[in-house]
């Protein structure tokens, strides 16, 4: 378990992280989320003690940091967290040592990692030879080596093609059931939605939404449409009881106000694109945080960003 | 605590000691050391071989017969052939010399002369006798002939004022000065300027390369660290104090690893060649200093390496340290002529210039005991002060990234942590 609690961290000039909290707890997944600069790395870096917070406290499954907490940690940096010049196994070998790991049992489980991730015939190679996807293979088996209760992964899925970030998941799923607490953050919301069980969506270094996926789809509602079509849907947005359009090819969600009457806007659609499908459905990862962001920051008078 | 910077001195050993910048010094300075003061002091002193034409333009046409046969009474071939031949371009006052001067001058570029004596129309007035040669390097040629001529002109000289020739002959001693080093105790040791020189010269030059060459490893790997995100996997692993002293600890084993493959192949050669260049005495204490030095510079790279941010800053900054560590042997000649000379006692007591000063001065004349204690705690208080200060400096400057910070920031760093 990790409890973070009114965290906040100044540089120079910027208040990078101002009061985040939030508690991922063993068995389950947690999602750190937020836009490009919004405090994600800053936050995790006081997480691993990379950085001093300024204030605020950090608990690990209860205790504060200390030298034995290191090697019950897993961390994945985004990318580039390898020696290139260096042979895989080797240097696989080193991360897990200076997680406490002994060199047999660490042995041992790296082969087995190699395999599972099918990098075994490029144990003796050096890590520069591999492709960017293999790199972040070994990254991962670097961060999870050492079986750590707590694993922090930033950007775990850049680089990754389908079939390993099925891979990925799959390890995702195991680390959860084991009862390990698995902190990600991305700023790919599909992605967040379908992996994790909790999240906290940071903005600006703030916490600005929080809590199980569940109950804040709850909190947002039912209220949106999701249609599939064919033709020229850039004018939805524009249509009365729409809040917001989000469009991608050939289907659109469609934010709608509470008194939204949804037959009316169905059939004014029909007459202009050919509707293959719509539903009713909970309102998308992507469209909470567009809305929550596009909100907080429309509401620090910062340019609301068109959608 | 103690099995983190064991992993981290491992790795930093092993990843190091494979990497071909290490592998590259690690043969190539013997080589070098061999190259530089064996070599050409082998080339010097070597006999010739085959015997040696040189050109005579005597004006006066008195000199020629005499030098030849001087030269050749005096020094044959190890087979008993004349070392030296004399061709006499021309002699005799009628024929013009800038001629025949031109004409030898064609000689001596084709190469079928070494050289030529260019004398003066009345010789034994002349104090200077012009040797024209393609190579003036051939120091012993140019000594025998200088000699040679010495007491063939002295001779006329005699002559002309009346000396009888059994006297002249009997005045022309030939003198060789046969050098001999005494100790600070006045033992005698038999050691000639060059091998003491060369001696000094080689641990100087040995400790510098050993020095530079970790020197450099070691701010590259931090600066990839840095570049990289792997400066955050091994901060959250270990703590900077660990990861530093892994570092240190890890490059000591690879000095260490150098001077001991040099000085297993400096024994090799001086049982090989019958030479001993230092007593075991002399070489311990050497490593004793090389040890020191190594440590002072290792902590002197890491405060000054970790702030770094790009290759080619850490290149400025490691050509600034190769100047202090330079320093010493430029003043390898001034040393030898005078090595009681204060300002090298007051040099040594410059931490940063000891090891290099005692690595030069040990092999050229023992400093006083008091000295050798009083540097060696010099550079033990340096290195326990350099560590803290690199410790400081590294504990933040590792994480830093981006723009390199400004030096005064460091040296703020360095004394609050």
């Amino acid at each position: 378990m990790l409890n973070i609690s009114n965290l906040r961290k100044e540089f120079a000039s910027v208040v990078a992280v101002d009061g985040v909290s939030f508690v991922a707890t063993g068995g389950e997944v947690f999602g750190l989320l937020g836009p490009n600069g919004a405090g994600k790395t800053t936050t995790i870096r006081m997480i691993l003690n990379i950085l001093v917070p300024d204030s605020g406290t950090i608990t690990y499954d209860g205790a504060p940091f200390s030298d034995d907490v290191r090697n019950r940690i897993g961390y994945l940096p985004e990318e580039r967290g390898l020696y290139r010049k260096s042979r895989l196994l080797d240097m696989i070998l080193y991360f897990a040592a200076l997680r406490g790991m002994k060199r047999s049992a660490a042995r041992a489980e790296a082969l087995r990692w190699l395999s599972r991730f099918s990098l075994d015939a490029y144990r003796d190679r050096k890590v520069e030879e591999l492709s960017k996807g293999n790199q972040q293979k070994v990254q991962f088996i670097c961060a999870i080596i050492h079986d750590p209760s707590i694993v922090i992964l930033d950007e775990p899925f850049s680089g990754l093609d389908p079939v390993n970030q099925i891979l990925f998941k799959d390890i995702f799923h195991e680390l959860r059931s084991a009862g390990k607490t698995v902190v990600f953050s991305t700023h790919q919301m599909d992605q967040a939605e379908k992996l994790s069980d909790a999240l906290c969506l940071i903005n600006r270094g703030r916490v600005v939404l929080g809590g199980t996926v569940r109950d804040v789809k709850k909190k947002y509602g039912t209220n949106s449409l999701h249609v599939e079509f064919a033709g020229d849907g850039a004018f939805m947005g524009t249509l009365p009881g729409v809040r917001r359009a989000l469009l991608y090819e050939n289907a659109a969600e469609l934010e709608l106000d509470p008194g939204a009457k949804i037959q009316a806007l169905i059939g004014t659609m029909n007459g202009r694109i050919d509707i293959s499908k719509f539903a009713l459905v909970e309102p998308s990862l992507q469209s909470i945080f567009l809305q929550t962001v596009g909100e907080s920051n429309a509401a620090s008078a910062a340019p609301a960003e068109a959608v | 605590m103690i099995a983190k910077v064991v992993s981290v001195a491992r790795w930093e050993y092993l990843e190091k000691v494979k990497s071909k910048a290490f592998l590259i010094g690690l043969f190539l300075t013997p080589v070098l050391m061999i190259g530089m003061g064996v070599i050409p002091t082998l080339l010097i002193t070597q006999a010739d071989t085959r015997t040696k034409v040189v050109g005579v333009i005597d004006p006066s046409g008195a000199v020629v017969g005499p030098l030849a046969e001087l030269l050749e009474s005096r020094y044959r071939l190890a087979d008993g052939k004349p070392n030296y031949l004399l061709r006499p371009l021309t002699a005799g006052s009628t024929v013009d010399v800038k001629t025949s001067a031109a004409e030898a001058d064609k000689e001596a570029g084709a190469g079928d002369i070494e050289g030529y004596c260019l004398l003066g129309p009345t010789p034994e007035a002349d104090t200077v006798v012009e040797y024209r040669s393609k190579s003036v390097g051939d120091i012993q040629l140019v000594e025998n002939l200088q000699q040679a001529l010495r007491i063939v002109l002295s001779e006329r000289k005699g002559l002309s004022m009346g000396l009888d020739t059994v006297v002249i002959r009997a005045l022309n001693v030939k003198v060789d000065l046969k050098q001999v080093k005494l100790s600070k105790t006045g033992e005698k040791e038999d050691s000639g300027f060059l091998q003491v020189f060369f001696t000094a010269y080689v641990f100087l030059f040995m400790l510098f390369l050993l020095i530079v060459t970790s020197g450099q490893l070691l701010v590259r790997s931090i600066l990839e660290e840095k570049s990289n995100r792997i400066v955050e996997v091994l901060v959250s692993s270990c703590s900077s104090t660990e990861l530093m002293s892994g570092k240190v600890l890890g490059l000591s084993a690879l000095g260490f690893t150098q001077i001991a493959f040099w000085s297993l192949m400096g024994v090799a050669a001086s049982l090989f060649f019958g030479v001993m260049v230092v007593t075991p005495g002399i070489a311990a204490l050497l490593i004793v200093y090389f040890v020191l030095g190594y440590l002072f510079y290792a902590a002197v790279f890491i405060g000054a390496g970790s702030p770094l941010t790009t290759e080619q800053e850490a290149q400025q900054v490691t050509s600034y340290l190769v100047m202090v560590l330079v320093l010493p042997i430029a003043l390898a000649f001034p040393a030898m002529q005078n090595p009681d000379a204060t300002w090298l006692k007051v040099l040594s007591f410059i931490p940063f210039l000891t090891p290099t000063m005692m690595a030069l001065r040990i092999p050229i004349q023992m400093p006083s005991p008091w000295e050798i204690l009083a540097t060696i705690l010099l550079m033990i208080v340096s290195i326990v002060f350099a560590m803290v200060a690199a410790g400081r400096i590294f504990r933040i400057a590792i994480l830093s990234t981006g723009k390199s910070p400004k030096i005064a920031e460091i040296f703020r760093w360095a004394r609050e942590g």
